[in-house]
C-alpha cells in the first residue's frame, strides 16, 4: 500500500507531529527513570506510580485552584508534591538497599509500585479524573492546512526545554558532574570523600520530579485512572534500554522511536498500532544489543 | 528412581499429603477446593519460572507469556479446530515450547536486564495481539465458555485432573532438576565463565532451560482453562510475570518447594484478605518489602537454612 | 603441542597483550611470568576463548583456535584454573567436579537420569587425587580459600585434560599450603602425562617447577626459554627484576 497516496502527505505529517509530541511525554519521564538506572542503579519500576501520582496531583490542584492559573501551577506543584514523596521514599527505603542485587530491587520496588496504587486509590477514589487545559491550549493550529491540536505543539516545546534544563543540570552543575561520574564509577566518586548518599538522593529526587511533571502534563490529554502507571512503566524502560541505560540523550532516541512508530502504526494498521513500538524494540535490541547509544552499564 | 533422592521420611510425607488431598473435596466446601485447584496451577506455574530464574540465573520477566500461550492455545483449538480435545490437551504445551524456543532463541544472545527487556517486549507484543485481534482472539473480552470433556468437567473433576497433572509435574521437574543436565543449569548460574571453561555450551543449555519451563508454563495455562474455562489478554500481561516472580521470592528462589509456598501464600492473601478489604495488594507489598529487607531467601529457604542449621548442631553435639 | 605467535589483544585503545610468542610441547611444563598488568591472565584468556584475539595465531595441536568459544577449546583438551577463585559457589565439592565430568562424557544436556548416580567413579577418583574426597559432600562456597584453589584444579581435571592452564594457582595461600600445592600440581602432571602451562607470582616456585620460562611484559615476550638462560637474560633482570640479585 502507498502510504502517500493514501493519507496524502501532510496527514502523513502531522500524524508525524502527533507521534513527535507523544514522544515528548515519554522522553520527560524516560530521562527521569534513565537518570535514577545510571546514578543509582536501581530498576525503579514504581517510577510509572510517581507519574501517576504526578497526574492525580495535578488533578487536585485544578480542582483547588481552578481555570487556567490552576494548570500552570498544577504543572509546578504537582511535580513538587512527587519529588517530595520521593524524597522521602529515598531516605526512609532506598539508601539502605544500594548494594542489593538487580532483580531484589526491582522486586522490591515492584512492592512500592503496589504500595502507591492502592494509595492513590485510597486518595483519590477509582474514579476516571480529568482536566482541561486552559483555553490558550485549546482548539487548533492549522499546520500543513490541517487542524493540529494545541496542546501537542505545547508538548512538542515543552520537551526540548526539559530536555535543555537536564543537559544543564548535568554537565554545568557540580552535583549533576559529580552524578554522572558516579554513573561512570560509583568506588571513585566515594573515594574522592563526596557524601555519594546525597548525590543519589539528589539524583534520585529530580529523576521521580520528572516522572511528575510527566504525569502533570499528559493530565489534560486522557483520563486520569488507576492503572496508568502499568503501561507506562513498561514503555519507559523499553525506552531507556533501546537508548541506552542511563543515557538522557539515548532516552530522548528511545522515546522518539516509540513515539513514530506508534503513529506509523496508526496510519498502517490502526487496530495493531500499539504493536509498532514493540515490534521496534526488539529489531533495535537484536541489531543493537546495548542500546543505540553509549550505555553506563 | 528416586533412591537416595529423597529422604525416606520425606516420601512417606508427601505421600500421606497426596492422599490428604486426594479426600479433601469430600471433606472441605467445592468453594475452597476450587481454591485449592487454583493455587496448583499458580503453583506449577511459580515452579517452572524457578527452573529458568533460581537454578538458572536468567532474567525470565516475562513467564506469563508462555502460561498465556498456553492457555489460548487450548482455547483456541478446542473452540476453532475440529482436533479431539484429548489431542489438543497434549499439543498446547508444545504450543507454549514453541514460543519459548522462539522467545529464547531472541533473548539468549542479550544478558540481564537487557535480557529481561527483549522479553518483556516480545511479550508485550503477543499481549498487544491478542488484546486487539478482535476477530482470532476476541480481543479484551477474551473467549469464554470453552467446552471441555465432561470428565474433568465440575469443580472436583477438574480439581483431580489439576491435582495428578500436578503431581506428574512437579515430579518431572524435580527429576530434571536433579538430572545432570540441572546441574550443569546450576553451575551456569553460579558461574557462567567457568562453566564454558569446561566444555558447556552454556547458551544452549539456557536456552533449553527456557524451552522446558515454558512447557509446563502452558501445562499451567491449560490447567487454568481446565478450571476457569476462559481465557483473557491479562493473562499475557507483563504484571502477572512479576506477581509469579514474587511468589518464588515468597517462598524462596533457591528452593524446589518454594514457589507452592509462594503461590499459596500470595492467593490466600488475595482470596481471603480480598473479600475484607480492597486494598489486599497493600498488604502483600509491605509483606515483600520487609521480605526483601530481612529475608532475601526467602520464607521457605529461611526454614530450610534454619533446619540445616539445627542439623549441624545436632551432628557437632553427636561428634 | 601449543603454539601461539605474535598476538595481539587491545581493550578499547589498551593493548593488553600486543604481541605475545609462546611454544609449548607436550609433557612439558611452561611457566608464563612477568610485572602485575603484563598480560598473562590476558594471554590465557586468549588460549581458552574468553577473549578472541585481534591478530595472531593460536594453534593447539596442529589446529588453528584463535577465536574458538570456550566450551569448543575445552573440548579439545585444554582446562583451565583461574586466578580468582571461579567455582560453584551453591553446589557441592562432588558436584562441582562432577559437572565438569558429565560435561565432558557428553552428558549434560540429559534431563533423564539422576545425576548423582552418574560418574561417581570417576568423580571421587579425581577428589581422591587431589585430596578432597573427605570434604566431597560440603558446599563448596563454605571451603576455606586454599581448598576452594584445589578444587579449581580438580574441576579443570574433571574434563580429561591433555593440557592444563593454571593461572596463579597458589595465590593467597600461605607458604606450607603453597608448598604443598605445587607438590601435587607436579604429582599430578606426571601421573596422568599433562603439558602444564601456569603462571605465578613466587620466584622459587617457578624456576624450581618449571621446564621452561616466558616473560611478559606491557603484553610483549621479551624472552622464552630455559630456567637458565631466563635466569641469564639482561633484560629480564633489567625490566622484571629490577637489576640483579634475585634469581640466584
Amino acid at each position: 500500500m502507498d502510504i502517500a497516496s493514501a493519507f496524502g502527505m501532510s496527514e502523513i505529517a502531522l500524524q508525524l507531529l502527533v507521534g513527535l509530541s507523544r514522544a515528548m511525554i515519554l522522553f520527560i519521564i524516560s530521562a527521569g527513570l534513565s537518570l535514577i538506572l545510571g546514578v543509582l542503579r536501581v530498576p525503579n519500576v514504581a517510577h510509572g506510580s510517581l507519574y501517576m501520582i504526578g497526574a492525580f496531583a495535578a488533578y487536585s490542584v485544578n480542582q483547588i485552584v481552578g481555570g487556567a492559573a490552576g494548570f500552570w501551577l498544577s504543572l509546578i506543584l504537582a511535580p513538587l508534591f512527587v519529588a517530595l514523596v520521593s524524597f522521602v521514599a529515598e531516605r526512609v527505603l532506598f539508601c539502605h538497599l544500594y548494594e542489593r542485587e538487580h532483580l531484589m530491587l526491582l522486586l522490591f520496588t515492584f512492592a512500592l509500585m503496589l504500595i502507591f496504587g492502592d494509595l492513590v486509590k485510597f486518595f483519590w477514589g477509582v474514579d476516571y479524573k480529568s482536566v482541561t487545559a486552559p483555553d490558550m491550549l485549546k482548539g487548533s493550529v492549522m499546520i500543513f492546512g490541517l487542524p493540529f491540536p494545541a496542546y501537542n505543539l505545547f508538548l512538542l516545546i515543552i520537551g526540548p526545554v526539559v530536555g535543555f534544563a537536564l543537559w544543564l543540570f548535568v554537565s554545568k552543575t557540580r552535583i549533576g558532574k559529580i552524578s554522572k561520574a558516579a554513573s561512570v564509577d560509583r568506588m571513585m566518586v566515594g573515594a574522592l570523600g563526596i557524601n555519594v548518599s546525597w548525590v543519589f538522593c539528589t539524583a534520585f529526587v529530580i529523576g521521580c520530579f520528572l516522572a511528575g511533571l510527566g504525569g502533570a502534563l499528559i493530565a489534560p490529554t486522557m483520563g486520569i485512572t488507576l492503572g496508568m502507571d502499568h503501561t507506562i512503566i513498561m514503555e519507559a524502560f523499553l525506552i531507556v534500554v533501546i537508548g541506552g541505560l542511563g543515557n538522557i540523550w539515548g532516552a530522548l532516541v528511545g522515546a522518539l522511536i516509540f513515539g513514530v512508530t506508534q503513529s506509523i502504526g496508526v496510519m498502517l494498521l490502526p487496530q495493531f498500532a500499539i504493536i509498532f513500538p514493540y515490534l521496534a524494540v526488539v529489531i533495535v535490541l537484536m541489531i543493537w544489543p546495548k542500546g543505540l547509544l553509549k550505555s553506563v552499564w | 528412581m528416586f533412591k537416595g533422592m529423597i529422604h525416606k521420611n520425606t516420601a512417606f510425607f508427601l505421600a500421606a499429603l497426596f492422599v490428604v488431598f486426594l479426600f479433601l473435596p469430600k471433606i472441605i466446601p467445592s468453594y475452597y477446593v476450587y481454591f485449592i485447584a487454583s493455587v496448583l496451577v499458580m503453583a506449577l506455574l511459580a515452579m517452572s519460572l524457578n527452573l529458568v530464574v533460581g537454578f538458572g540465573g536468567l532474567f525470565q520477566f516475562h513467564h506469563g507469556v508462555f502460561y498465556g500461550v498456553g492457555a489460548y492455545a487450548i482455547a483456541l483449538l478446542v473452540k476453532k479446530t475440529p482436533i479431539p480435545e484429548w489431542i489438543c490437551f497434549i499439543l498446547s504445551p508444545f504450543v507454549a515450547a514453541l514460543a519459548g524456543l522462539i522467545i529464547g532463541l531472541i533473548c539468549i544472545r542479550l544478558s540481564k536486564l537487557y535480557f529481561a527487556m527483549i522479553q518483556i517486549s516480545l511479550g508485550s507484543l503477543l499481549w498487544a495481539l491478542a488484546f486487539r485481534w478482535y476477530g482470532f482472539t476476541g480481543g479484551d473480552d477474551g473467549i469464554h465458555g470453552i467446552p471441555m470433556p465432561s470428565m474433568i468437567s465440575g469443580v472436583n473433576n477438574s480439581y483431580y485432573f489439576i491435582l495428578i497433572v500436578f503431581v506428574v509435574c512437579i515430579v518431572a521437574l524435580f527429576m530434571i532438576l536433579k538430572s545432570p543436565f540441572g546441574s550443569t543449569l546450576q553451575a551456569a548460574r553460579d558461574n557462567e565463565q567457568r562453566c564454558e571453561a569446561i566444555g558447556v555450551f552454556v547458551k544452549r543449555h539456557q536456552l533449553f532451560a527456557i524451552v522446558i519451563a515454558s512447557f509446563f508454563a502452558g501445562i499451567a495455562g491449560v490447567l487454568f482453562v481446565v478450571l476457569e474455562r476462559s481465557v483473557f489478554p491479562d493473562l499475557l500481561f507483563w504484571t502477572l510475570s512479576l506477581e509469579i516472580l514474587i511468589m518464588c521470592l515468597l517462598g524462596g528462589w533457591f528452593t524446589f518447594a518454594g514457589p507452592i509456598i509462594g503461590a499459596a501464600i500470595m492467593l490466600s492473601l488475595r482470596t481471603f484478605i480480598g473479600i475484607q478489604t480492597e486494598y489486599w495488594t497493600l498488604i502483600l507489598a509491605v509483606i515483600l518489602a520487609l521480605l526483601i529487607f530481612f529475608l532475601p531467601e526467602g520464607v521457605w529457604g529461611y526454614f530450610q537454612e534454619k533446619l540445616k542449621h539445627r542439623k549441624e548442631a545436632v551432628t557437632e553435639r553427636g561428634q | 603441542m601449543l603454539y601461539v605467535d605474535n598476538l595481539i589483544n587491545s581493550f578499547g585503545d589498551f593493548r593488553a597483550v600486543n604481541g605475545a610468542n609462546l611454544t609449548v610441547e607436550e609433557g612439558e611444563i611452561v611457566a608464563v611470568i612477568g610485572p602485575n598488568g603484563a598480560g598473562k591472565t590476558t594471554l590465557f584468556n586468549l588460549i581458552t576463548g574468553h577473549l578472541k584475539p585481534d591478530s595472531g595465531r593460536i594453534s593447539f595441536k596442529g589446529e588453528e583456535i584463535g577465536g574458538l568459544p570456550p566450551y569448543t577449546i575445552c573440548r579439545k583438551g585444554i582446562a583451565r584454573s583461574f586466578q580468582l577463585l571461579n567455582i560453584f559457589q551453591r553446589m557441592t565439592v562432588f558436584e562441582n567436579v562432577q559437572v565438569a565430568v558429565l560435561s565432558q562424557h557428553n552428558r549434560s544436556m540429559n534431563i533423564f537420569r539422576p545425576a548423582r548416580n552418574m560418574m561417581i567413579e570417576e568423580t571421587n577418583h579425581i577428589l581422591e587425587s587431589v585430596g578432597l574426597l573427605d570434604k566431597a559432600d560440603e558446599i563448596s562456597g563454605s571451603l576455606s580459600h586454599g581448598d576452594q584453589k584445589i578444587l579449581e584444579i580438580a574441576i579443570a581435571l574433571g574434563n580429561e585434560p591433555d593440557f592444563l592452564i593454571l593461572d596463579e594457582p597458589t595465590a593467597g595461600m600461605s607458604p606450607e599450603e603453597t608448598n604443598a600445592t605445587m607438590r601435587l600440581v607436579k604429582r599430578l602432571t606426571s601421573e596422568q602425562g599433562l603439558t602444564l602451562l601456569f603462571c605465578e607470582h613466587d620466584i622459587d616456585i617457578v624456576f624450581s617447577a618449571a621446564d621452561r620460562i616466558m616473560v611478559m611484559q606491557l603484553g610483549e615476550t621479551i624472552v622464552e626459554g630455559t630456567p637458565q638462560e631466563v635466569r641469564e637474560n639482561e633484560q629480564v633482570q633489567k625490566a622484571y627484576i629490577g637489576g640483579e640479585s634475585c634469581l640466584k
